[in-house]
């Protein structure tokens, strides 16, 4: 288990160096016609998997607690704003004593590997599915069972967050700097991605995704994260256009 | 714990380019894994590109985390179900050509534990059946792998021709996805010839 | 440019010399308070972020579908724990019992102790799984996630900075870079045998006996030797570990520990009576995947070391009779039915003892025998899951 973070830290090099970088990507999926019920919202955001750190000189990831507080609390103030901004309501997930625990968290598991099937067989190209390839289609989803949650009660839609930034360090930097004197040794610092998707908790249909793997915003202030969750929450849907004024 | 992170990062950095994955229209499909196997499917599908084996070939609705269709057609005796990644250390349990039909589910169990890190599968029902008029077992089962927390479901018809094993598998998540596409495996499968 | 390579080959050699031998423990500032103390806060920005790395990771655990949630498993494990190590040491920790094959149980910064039913299956008595979990709790005390970490920042970075040196100087560095990457698995191999040494030191305060600790690594070898052998291959057991070993050999580790022991004082009982009593529930389970792996020498070797303990009971022989039939030679289906026969002798109650002996028969070409077991079976279980498919076996 410990020699693994070394392997992964040699790749990160072995990728920098042979110059691969991921190209600004960003992709949404709206479910066709969906459009948020009328009225308040009542979002659910379910346990954000969060994760802040720094960028190895050698571009081994190296956790910060601080920071990922820093951000968690950043990201949920910032979007509980944004959305009181489109008039719905964000609840964080409690479990208390409904004892879903481990069912809610294999939810959340089933919504990872959906999430992944989306991003790698839909949204990008390389390895997208044919029969996912068709114009405004968007069809993914969880199950209605969800609905039948106690713990999930009186919310109207459940809300994933997956945020991963690592800051390249100091180190990081001036190695960035240096190799491009180097030819063949690009170095990249930083890594900065994230998706979000919301789910219907009556019908259990994921009704929007969003994947970004280079996102603005530093999480560790409310400024950035407040544009964080604004790339993040990117297609967002809305609600139905305001009915015309009268008389149009 | 590394696992974990790691599993999240080739998640999201596993979109290396690949040969591209096919359509699979309804109608008839002839040679199927590289064999004698046809099948004549009344819904789509989408053939993924990547090869676990000679003769594996893999079906998807959805990706293949969510549901799967596999096909082994005819894996000759002293051969396993699929490609070793580690045949030193990490053999896997070949074909004979003296099994019983009883032990195909025994094999599959045995080859999931040792190559994909399921360290927990049951196999549930089991019963006889026919696959393209030959004497067949279906079989139900569960599993769960060690690296994600999603419980799946299984379903298969398998038999032994000639000596070589015909084998196909349908897998999903228990929660919803199982239940979701389950009905267009059976149609499939009811298709299947040799 | 030859300024600045100058520089990088300066900065390269000044890290080279950081890499020395590193202090084992976390003796940094602030670090001076046990992790286990009660209700512990991680102090520096390295251990906290350690720690929540750990804290999601044990949520993971915590709703795994792979945890083995049957009352009482877990309390018994932290119960051995707490005998090895102390009340106060082991106080803060939480123990999960995951379904996993291999031999292992680790430990997490934060306290979170995983341990997988392949250790649980190999102990022969209370000592020798805690002889296990207390050398990893030995890594937890002595912060090895942590220092380890921050051991392999440093080298990789080297790495990376003469790499870096070598694509502006256009010269090759692999050999350089392969000497500190050396110098991570050497730092591991260290972090192993303090872990072991401490380790004993909880077992000699425990009343379990001091030789076992030694005693598990060599059972561990014999094991490895008899897969190896089971797979045509050649043993494999070696004193020196490879330079990319991330730990020392069991033979070094075996004998070094026995040398440790002699000097302490003795000890009492392992406790294997207790210990196979809390097992007994689970054994059948544990059996059965093993059997499953393929490894036809390893599992007849712990078989054996199993039955040279308890003696060849029902559950062994007919985990034996098992294994002998999923190997499938000719010749193993005749051994295999008799060890199914000594099992029922033996007492063993289970019906599907009459199918597998029926299935072992019929493949060996026993038909009328065979026939006659399986029906024994249908008898006793008319409505079980594979009552259709062994019918229709029998009418064939």
């Amino acid at each position: 288990m410990k020699i693994t973070w070394f392997l992964r830290a040699a790749c990160a090099v072995a990728i920098a160096a042979t110059g691969i970088s991921a190209a600004a990507q960003e992709k949404t999926g709206n479910k066709p016609g969906f459009t948020l019920a009328p009225g308040t919202a009542r979002i659910v955001l379910m346990r954000p998997t969060i994760w802040v750190g720094e960028q190895s000189t050698a571009g081994m990831p190296e956790p910060n607690a601080d920071w990922t507080t820093q951000a968690r609390e950043n990201i949920a103030r910032a979007l509980a704003d944004a959305q009181t901004g489109l008039g719905n309501v964000v609840i964080s997930y409690d479990e208390d004593a409904s004892g879903e625990g481990a069912l809610v968290a294999e939810y959340s598991h089933l919504f990872g590997a959906v999430a992944e099937s989306v991003i790698e067989y839909q949204f990008f190209s390389g390895n997208r599915l044919p029969t996912k390839k068709r114009k405004d289609s968007f069809d993914w989803g969880v199950g209605n069972g969800i609905a039948g949650l106690k713990s999930l009660e009186g919310g109207d839609y459940a809300l994933f967050i997956n945020v991963h930034d690592e800051y390249g360090s100091t180190g990081r930097k001036i190695l960035q700097i240096v190799s491009m004197f180097a030819p063949g040794a690009g170095v990249s610092s930083g890594v900065h991605k994230g998706h979000a998707g919301l789910v219907d908790l009556k019908t259990g249909e994921l009704v929007w995704l969003n994947a970004d793997w280079e996102m603005g915003g530093d999480v560790r202030t409310a400024e950035g994260a407040a544009k964080r969750v604004r790339q993040l929450l990117e297609g967002f849907p809305g609600r139905p256009a305001e009915a015309p004024a009268e008389g149009e | 714990m590394t696992r974990l992170l790691i599993g999240l990062s080739m998640g999201l950095a596993a979109m290396s380019p690949a040969a591209a994955n096919s359509l699979v229209s309804a109608g008839p499909r002839p040679n199927i894994a590289g064999s004698s196997f046809s099948a004549a499917p009344v819904d789509e599908w989408n053939r993924l590109s990547r090869k676990d084996g000679k003769n594996v070939e893999i079906w998807t609705r959805d990706g293949d985390q969510l549901n799967k269709v596999t096909f082994f057609g005819g894996i000759p005796s002293g051969k396993p179900l699929v490609r070793e990644i580690d045949k030193k250390r990490q053999p896997l349990p070949k074909v004979a050509a003296d099994m019983l039909i009883t032990d195909i589910p025994v094999m599959l169990e045995s080859t999931y534990r040792i190559q994909y890190a399921v360290s927990q599968m049951d196999i549930d029902s089991q019963e006889p059946a026919t696959l393209g008029g030959h004497k067949a077992i279906r079989f139900t089962y569960r599993f769960a792998r060690e690296d994600d927390g999603v419980r799946r479901k299984g379903e298969a018809i398998g038999a032994f021709v000639g000596g070589k094993l015909y084998l196909v598998t349908y897998e999903a998540p228990a929660l919803y996805f199982f239940d979701k596409d389950v009905e267009k495996y059976r149609k499939l499968a009811a298709t299947l010839a040799l | 440019m030859r300024h600045l390579s100058r520089f990088a080959l300066c900065g390269a050699g000044s890290i080279l010399a950081l890499l020395g031998p590193s202090p084992a423990s976390g003796a940094e500032p602030g670090l001076e308070l046990p992790t286990y103390t009660r209700a512990y806060e991680p102090r520096t920005v390295d251990e906290r972020g350690v720690w929540m790395e750990a804290d999601e990771a044990e949520r993971g655990l915590r709703d795994s579908p792979l945890r083995i949630r049957e009352a009482g498993l877990e309390a018994y494990l932290r119960e051995v724990l707490c005998r090895e190590v102390g009340t106060e040491r082991c106080a803060g920790v939480r123990i999960y019992a995951m379904e996993i094959p291999g031999f292992n149980a680790s430990m997490m910064a934060n306290g979170t102790m995983q341990v997988w039913s392949g250790l649980l299956l190999r102990s022969r008595s209370e000592a020798e799984l805690a002889a296990v979990l207390g050398h990893e709790f030995a890594h937890f005390e002595l912060r090895h996630s942590l220092t380890g970490f921050q051991q392999r920042r440093r080298a990789t970075d080297a790495i990376a900075w003469i790499g870096v040196w070598g694509a502006l100087t256009n010269r090759d560095t692999s050999s350089t870079q392969s000497i500190i990457e050396r110098g991570i698995y050497r730092y591991g191999r260290e972090q192993e045998t303090d872990a072991d040494l401490l380790g004993l030191q909880y077992a000699a305060l425990s009343g379990y006996p001091a030789s076992t600790p030694s005693e598990v690594w060599k059972n561990l070898m014999a094991e490895e030797d008899a897969s190896a052998a089971g797979r045509n291959q050649k043993p494999k057991q070696k004193y020196t570990a490879g330079y990319f070993d991330s730990h020392p050999t069991h033979l070094k580790r075996s004998i070094y520990l026995a040398e440790a022991a002699a000097k302490m004082p003795p000890g009492g009982d392992a406790r294997a009576k207790e210990y196979r009593a809390a097992m007994a529930p689970y054994l059948p389970r544990f059996l059965a995947a093993q059997i499953k792996r393929n490894d036809f020498g390893g599992t007849e070797h712990i078989l054996q070391s199993l039955a040279a303990d308890s003696g060849w009971g029902p559950d062994l022989l007919f985990a034996r009779a098992e294994l002998y039939r999923t190997r499938g030679n000719p010749r193993d289906l005749q051994v295999a039915a008799q060890y199914y026969r000594e099992a029922r002798a033996a007492g063993y109650m289970g019906a599907e003892l009459d199918r597998n002996l029926g299935l072992a028969l019929l493949r060996n070409g026993q038909a009328d025998e065979g026939r006659q077991s399986l029906n024994a079976y249908l008898t006793a279980m008319p409505e079980a899951s594979d009552a259709k498919m062994i019918r229709a076996l029998v009418a064939n």
